[in-house]
This record gives structure tokens, C-alpha cells and sequence, in this order.
């Protein structure tokens, strides 16, 4: 069952979660002007009383926020580090709930890239060459790269924690060394052979990011999966001036 | 033994250091336990001795803001970052809207008072942009505000001393405003620089914005309680720092429409419409310009 505690000291009795409360487990205490939870067997844990409590004085004990792949540790350091002494933000900062999420999301991945193979003709390149096009589309702009390089450093970054890239260029050649691949574990604990559809969709998928991000047209030349880490060689072409 | 403090003072305006000096009589208390070795307002050292603790205000800007940060990385032991500006930029992360080129060609030649059209030599080199600390040194413990409340500076020395019961809550502004929230039809949108007629009624209530539900409380709520709006100084709320949806525009406007019979879109144009002020403390900190929600290049035309 779940626990929902509400911190008298800091509620500003506002009484939005009452009104917010979708299966109202809530009810509004008028002389102590304060809300209190009347049915608490009622609560499923969406926590949108949580969300819209002004002053987050509201805590869930039981229930999990949705599996949070969408964390980034940047954002998750900054709160433990902003708040020294507090168990309050020991819940969101679950490493153990975050690598669940990211498993459930390779198993995920796993099954789709077996629908391309299997039922939609197997065209793997194609198809994650697209989403990474959009991807580098959809994301937030933040400062514009102006450099190849700065696009390799930017996108090392962005695909960390899940990827731990490595950049290196020479001349025309690149090479691109994936250290953590949250692909490559799932690979190894359900043993499915590396190098299969799911690499090669990663890596069109990172193709597409760069290109798109940078201008460059990239072709890959030879790939070498292994067990600690995994290399993509790829030759660069400069964009092509219209 | 007393634990060794050192500070330093990178691109900031000396106001976090001066909080050192408003601790007043607890300064004393505080200096029965700690020792400056090295503060750049009160004593001439310039180099970097080792001590327990380093306070670093101010963000990075140049690359001698960048050296400096490192050297004190290398001399203490647990380093905080001291102030909204080493947390998140501060408001001088406006600067992250521009390229470096576009400042300084204003700064050298666009304003009608400037005659030197000449750039210095020799001057510091500037950064990409506004970075907080934590991009390029690892710290211990994040202290923001504008500057920090004495209060919380005294807990943070303690924090790192590490004395029992010392603690830094995760509440936001409302949860030490005395103010009440209470449901209201038909108030007015007040825009610009207002304030409230009430004393005791929360300012959303009022049709006043206020930043204090999506903020950090490292303040006692001195501003909202003393009848001043919050502007967002300590930097975003934990809920904010950690859930990539929660924003500080949205959640403002729904906060405020739900007491409120004013239009949430009406409250959200308008705070991209002001998006320099309703965002200028925490602007160049990647938690807030990396979330999805967040456009501010396109809100104030720069892009």
C-alpha cells in the first residue's frame, strides 16, 4: 500500500491537491486550514499532487516514479549535491531504477529491430538513419555547434550516461569507441550475438545525429564489436555545397 | 583544530563574499571553528594555499576564471559552489543568448557613449558562453542564492564539517512563506513590476507572478514575506532540477490559473514574452536550457 505524508510545517494549505487528487485521497481540514489524507487506500501513486504541491510537501512512501530512463545524471548529481544531509532526494536519484528502465527500453528496441528484420524488409541503415535525422531535429538548441569537433564533443555528451563515446578523428578517418553501451550489456546477459541489427541500427542512428548536426556525410567502414568495448571506423566526406 | 577556509572570487560581483562578512556576531561563533587562510575581500594572498573547505563565487567566463576554479580545486579538500553564479551562471548567464562576438563588438563600439572602437590586449579570453563550475570541476556541495542567506551558510560550513543534524532542505520558497493561498474569481492579471495590496494573501492568488512554488528555499523567504515578489535567485526547485516536463514558466501558470480564474496561456506568453527576467538566474545552467520546454532563443528574438 501506498503512504502519501504531507509535511504540515511546510504546506502552505493551498488545497490544490485536493482539487488535483483524481481519486481525491485528499480532504481539507477547515479549522487547521491544512488538507489531510482522508482515504489513503485510494491512492495509485500518479503523483500529480506531488507535481502541483507549491511548496513539495508531499511525499509518496511505496510507490515509484515511473521508470525514469529520462533522467540525466547531470540533473540528479545537482540535487543530491544541492540538498547535503536530506533523504528526501535518495528516491530520485536511484541508479538501481534507472538501469530497470534502461533494460526495459533495450528489450524494447530488441523487438522492434526483429520487426524490421522479419517483417518490414530489413532495412536497418535506412531506418536509423531517419531517427537520428530527427532526433538531431527535435532536440533542444542550445549553444550551435560551429565545428565537426564540436558537434563529436556535444553529442558525447548528450548520449551520456546510456553511451560512453569516444571521438577520434584522423585526416578523414573517424572512429568512434562505444566504452558503456547499455546495448551491449543487455547483449551479453540475454546472449544475443553483438554486431547484429540492433549495432547497426545504433550506429546509423548516431550517423544520423552527426550528419545532421554537423553537415557531414559519414560512411562506415568496417565495425569491430567486442566484449569491454566496441569500434566503429567511418570515413567523413565535407558537406556537399548547393 | 580549526578547519582551514579558502575562497575565491571568479566572474561574480564580490556580493557572496560580502554574505561572509554579514554573518556578523555568528562569524564569530563560526570562527571559533574555522579559519580563513585565503579571502579575497579582507586579506592580499595570491596564491593558493591548502585548506578544508573552498567557497568559489561566480561563474566561469574567461580562461583565467578556468584556472583559477582548477587551482582551487587542487588546493581544498571539499569544494562549494558559493552562490547562484557558480551553481547556475547567475544572471551574467544571459550572456549564453549571444555569441562572444556579438557582446563584444556591442561592448567596443555599439554603445553611444563608446569611443574606442579598439579591443584590449592581453585581456583574459572569454568562454563559449557563461559555464557554472560544476561543468569543469567536481564539487562537493552546491550553495546558491543572491546572495546566500547567512543562515545557510553557517548550515553549509556545518554540513562540511559534518556535524549532526545539519541539513539543507529540498522544500521550495512557499514551504517558509507565510503567506496564504487561497482560491480567487475574478482576479486581474497584473503585469509588469507590481506588487500585491495584501499582506497575507499569496501573490499568485493575487494575480501577481512569483516564482517562489518552482524555487529553492535558501532564503527564509525574506523577500515574499516582507512583501517583495520572489524572483528566482536561489535557482530552480529540486522538482524542477529533476523532472525534464516541470518548468519554470509552466508550472507558474498552472499553479496560478488553478486559483486563480486567469488563462494559463494568457500567464504563459506572457512569461516568454519576459523570459530575460522570469529566467535570468539559473539561464545558463544546462537544467534549465536543455529542457524541452524551454525556447528562449526563439522567445526574445535571438534566433
Amino acid at each position: 500500500m501506498i503512504k502519501v505524508l504531507i509535511d504540515e510545517d511546510a504546506c502552505v494549505g493551498c488545497a490544490l491537491c485536493v482539487d488535483e487528487c483524481p481519486t481525491d485521497v485528499f480532504e481539507f481540514d477547515e479549522e487547521k486550514s491544512l488538507p489531510f489524507v482522508k482515504r489513503e487506500n485510494e491512492c495509485f501513486g500518479c503523483f500529480s499532487c506531488s507535481e502541483v504541491c507549491p511548496a513539495e510537501a508531499i511525499t509518496h512512501e511505496g510507490a515509484e516514479l515511473s521508470r525514469n530512463f529520462y533522467h540525466d545524471n547531470y540533473a540528479l548529481d545537482l540535487a543530491a549535491k544541492l540538498t547535503p544531509g536530506t533523504s528526501q532526494t535518495s528516491d530520485v536519484t536511484d541508479k538501481v531504477e534507472q538501469q530497470k528502465a534502461l533494460d526495459d527500453l533495450g528489450i524494447r528496441l530488441l523487438s522492434i529491430a526483429a520487426v524490421f528484420r522479419h517483417t518490414l524488409g530489413g532495412s536497418m541503415p535506412a531506418v536509423g538513419t531517419m531517427a537520428g535525422r530527427t532526433l538531431a531535429n527535435q532536440l533542444p538548441r542550445y549553444q550551435v555547434p560551429e565545428s565537426f569537433t564540436e558537434v563529436l564533443e556535444m553529442a558525447s555528451k548528450q548520449f551520456n550516461p546510456s553511451w560512453d563515446l569516444n571521438f577520434t578523428i584522423e585526416a578523414d578517418q573517424l572512429t568512434i569507441t562505444t566504452k558503456t553501451c547499455f546495448i551491449r550489456e543487455l547483449c551479453i546477459k540475454e546472449g544475443i550475438e553483438l554486431g547484429g541489427d540492433l549495432c547497426v541500427l545504433f550506429y546509423n542512428n548516431l550517423a544520423g545525429y552527426l550528419g545532421k548536426m554537423s553537415g557531414m556525410r559519414l560512411k562506415l567502414e568496417s565495425m569491430e564489436p567486442g566484449s569491454d568495448q566496441c569500434q566503429y571506423r567511418v570515413k567523413t566526406f565535407a558537406p556537399i555545397k548547393r | 583544530m580549526k578547519a582551514k577556509v579558502s575562497t575565491e572570487w571568479l566572474s561574480g560581483c564580490s556580493g557572496c563574499h560580502i554574505a561572509v562578512v554579514d554573518l556578523h556576531e555568528k562569524l564569530l561563533n563560526l570562527v571559533d571553528s574555522i579559519e580563513f587562510v585565503r579571502i579575497p575581500v579582507l586579506m592580499d594572498v595570491r596564491d593558493y594555499p591548502k585548506a578544508d573547505i573552498g567557497l568559489v563565487e561566480g561563474a566561469i567566463r574567461s580562461d583565467h576564471d578556468r584556472e583559477a576554479v582548477l587551482k582551487m580545486r587542487e588546493s581544498v579538500d571539499k569544494l562549494v559552489a558559493f552562490g547562484t553564479c557558480a551553481s547556475y551562471g547567475g544572471v551574467s548567464g544571459l550572456g549564453w543568448l549571444y555569441k562572444d562576438d556579438a557582446i563584444l563588438s556591442k561592448v567596443y563600439g555599439g554603445l553611444p557613449t563608446t569611443t574606442e572602437t579598439e579591443r584590449p590586449q592581453g585581456a583574459p579570453v572569454l568562454e563559449h558562453s557563461v559555464i557554472p563550475i560544476d561543468e569543469v570541476v567536481e564539487v562537493d556541495v552546491h550553495l546558491p542564492g543572491c546572495p546566500p542567506h547567512p543562515y545557510y551558510i553557517a548550515q553549509a560550513i556545518k554540513v562540511l564539517l559534518g556535524e549532526e543534524g545539519a541539513v539543507m532542505p529540498a522544500g521550495t520558497v512557499c514551504s517558509q512563506c507565510n503567506r496564504k493561498m487561497v482560491k480567487r474569481e475574478g482576479v486581474a492579471f497584473k503585469k509588469g513590476a507590481v506588487t500585491a495590496p495584501e499582506k497575507d494573501i499569496c501573490f499568485l492568488s493575487q494575480g501577481v507572478i512569483c516564482l517562489g512554488s518552482v524555487t529553492l528555499e535558501r532564503c527564509r523567504a525574506q523577500c515574499t514575506n516582507k512583501g517583495v515578489t520572489c524572483a528566482g535567485c536561489t535557482g530552480p526547485s529540486i522538482a524542477v532540477v529533476t523532472e525534464p516536463h516541470l518548468d519554470i514558466r509552466s508550472m507558474v501558470a498552472k499553479r496560478m490559473s488553478l486559483l486563480t480564474d486567469i488563462d494559463e496561456n494568457e500567464i504563459l506568453d506572457y512569461m516568454a514574452k519576459e523570459a530575460k527576467t522570469f529566467y535570468s538566474y539559473a539561464l545558463s545552467s544546462p537544467v534549465v536550457y536543455k529542457k524541452p520546454t524551454v525556447e528562449i532563443r526563439e522567445w526574445v528574438g535571438e534566433k
